[in-house]
């Protein structure tokens, strides 16, 4: 495991080269983290994921965005289109540096809807993997709001004067917000991407709206493992969630 | 692909430390670096990989390198990005020397000699045990360290219950379970209300030790000239008044050792940004004042040889 900076040089990024350790095969994959609390709570799951899929022999890169993790800059500087930018480094990151030529894309919550959107404007995307998917950055942003809402500005969570949303413990700034709004899977067609699979853990109206709006692509899966999905929870135990059952699912799937 | 980011005025830096298992950290190197000014080291709280609770340790980092000490967040073994050590050790047999560890990396790479630590709940914990056991420590900085319960604190307690009825239900109730055994010691798990197997939580356990024997340890380092800024948040149950922490070592003289903040609306993980922005800032004019004094002294010993 092989902890780095890449990009530009002004704005680094933050990244972890995990080299294959069974035979090598052909093909990367690139690791999208979820936001906030929720990344902090799956770090340790895209870990998981990361060395299991060293052992079947990809050449995995797990990044911060910048904004995010040990990457440059705050959030208050980043614009929601920089993600995408960033996919797109760590993509030929990836493709340089472990010399494949086939680069797949694991997408958690926020990380599937960056993967979903930066993927399909790409042409050398092997397969697409979105676990448990934030499908539409509008919506993901008033679910948040409606929960701001909810609860009294002490909580820590509430909308600033200049529009940021702060929500347990991390930032959306409005500029943010307004790259982010325009997301939507449901109006992103990954017809470039060779294969399709959608990972969740539960299920619900939304997941199976994009299932229906993308199994017309010949190569889509769904598939429903039950594991715990509540990466959102602030646990004043520290606690992290380690849903082995979906681990294993994509990696199953991959291999 | 490099090891090294630079932001501004500070330089960032991915390490490995230690063999065959390395630590994972990032140091944060201030442009005009001095190796006369202790650099810091940011622990982990609890599983929370190095960037921090709400990425205030990168936040702290980033700070503290601007105003010229280098600083090092990193995982401890088992945490984050470092993979687990062999060994028998407990978390707080392994913490103080593995930043025992990256102290000796520091000093050897960089010629840094003294070192200031911060921790948050088991980090707190940690960066106290680590000064106690290693003279390099100068300073260390703490969110909910060890704190104890006084007399004014069980005054306030009662008081604020005493004549609010729905108290007085709660306590019958929690009475009548004591009584009855029924509904005790609900796990993590239970309390996030997910299977224990898909679900992690720190294997140190957080047990205050007995108040004598930390204040026997305080008094130690208040011997040794150790400074201590020290936050307790509001989510701390065992306190609820501004002077607790002091009036908990009432033997221990501080002088201008300690300083102090509680942060009665905070929560213990600090996700309000006011309260995130509050502690940067505090901290870090702490470790400015406490950097000053250690290169003036330094300078004036060196004027006076």
């Amino acid at each position: 495991m092989n902890p780095f900076f890449f990009g530009d040089s002004s704005q680094p990024l933050y990244g972890v080269h995990h080299p294959a350790t069974a035979a090598a095969r052909d093909e990367g994959v690139v690791l999208c983290q979820a936001f906030g609390q929720e990344c902090m709570r799956s770090h340790r799951a895209m870990r998981q994921l990361a060395l299991l899929l060293t052992k079947k022999g990809y050449h995995v890169l797990r990044f911060d965005y910048r904004g995010t993790g040990d990457s440059a800059l705050e959030m208050q500087d980043v614009d929601a289109n920089y993600w995408l930018a960033d996919l797109d480094n760590a993509v030929e990151e990836l493709r340089e540096m472990s010399g494949v030529s086939k680069i797949s894309v694991v997408g958690l919550r926020l990380g599937a809807l960056i993967a979903g959107v930066g993927c399909a404007r790409r042409d050398d995307i092997n397969r697409l993997i979105i676990w448990d998917p934030i499908l539409s950055g509008a919506d993901y942003l008033r679910e948040l709001k409606a929960e701001i809402s909810a609860v009294d500005e002490s909580s820590g969570n509430f909308e600033d004067k200049d529009g940021c949303v702060h929500f347990n413990g991390f930032a959306l700034p409005a500029k943010f917000q307004a790259g982010l709004e325009k997301f939507n899977l449901h109006e992103t067609d990954p017809k470039s991407v060779a294969e399709i699979y959608q990972a969740v853990s539960h299920d619900n109206p939304s997941f199976q709206a994009l299932k229906k709006a993308w199994e017309k692509h010949p190569r889509f899966h769904y598939r429903m493992t039950p594991a715990p999905h509540d990466w959102n929870f602030v646990d004043v135990f520290g606690g992290i969630l380690l849903p082995q059952p979906i681990i294993q699912a994509i990696v199953n799937w991959m291999e | 692909m490099t090891n090294v980011s630079q932001l501004n005025n500070v330089k960032e830096r991915a390490v490995r430390i230690g063999k065959p298992t390395p630590l994972v950290g990032i140091i944060s190197e201030p442009a005009d670096f001095d190796p006369e000014r202790p650099a810091v080291l940011l622990f982990n709280s609890g599983v929370m990989h190095h960037i921090g609770s709400c990425r205030l340790s990168v936040k702290l980092a980033r700070a503290f390198a601007s105003i010229g000490n280098l600083a090092i967040r990193f995982d401890f073994s088992g945490i984050g990005d470092s993979e687990p050590r062999r060994g028998t050790l407990s978390f707080e047999e392994s913490a103080p020397k593995e930043a025992a560890e990256v102290m000796d990396y520091l000093q050897r790479k960089r010629g840094i000699k003294k070192f200031v630590l911060y921790g948050l709940c088991s980090g707190a914990d940690a960066s106290y045990e680590t000064a106690l056991a290693d003279e390099r420590v100068i300073g260390f900085a703490q969110i909910d360290p060890y704190c104890y319960r006084t007399p004014r604190y069980h005054l306030n307690y009662y008081a604020s219950r005493f004549f609010v009825l729905e108290h007085w239900i709660s306590s019958a109730k929690r009475l009548s379970r004591k009584i009855t055994g029924a509904g005790n010691n609900k796990s993590p798990a239970e309390v996030a209300g997910i299977d224990d197997a898909y679900f992690e939580i720190p294997t140190y356990v957080r047990v205050f030790p007995p108040r004598e024997q930390v204040a026997s340890g305080l008094r130690k380092l208040v011997d040794r000239r150790v400074a201590n800024c020290v936050f307790v948040t509001g989510s701390e149950a065992d306190y609820n008044y501004e002077a607790q922490y002091v009036d908990s070592f009432k033997e221990i003289s501080f002088g201008g050792l300690l300083k102090f903040k509680y942060l009665a609306e905070s929560n213990h993980i600090l996700t309000d940004p006011r309260h995130q922005n509050l502690v940067v800032d505090r901290m870090s004019s702490w470790l400015k004042g406490l950097s000053d004094s250690v290169v003036g002294a330094e300078n004036a010993a060196a004027k006076a040889a």
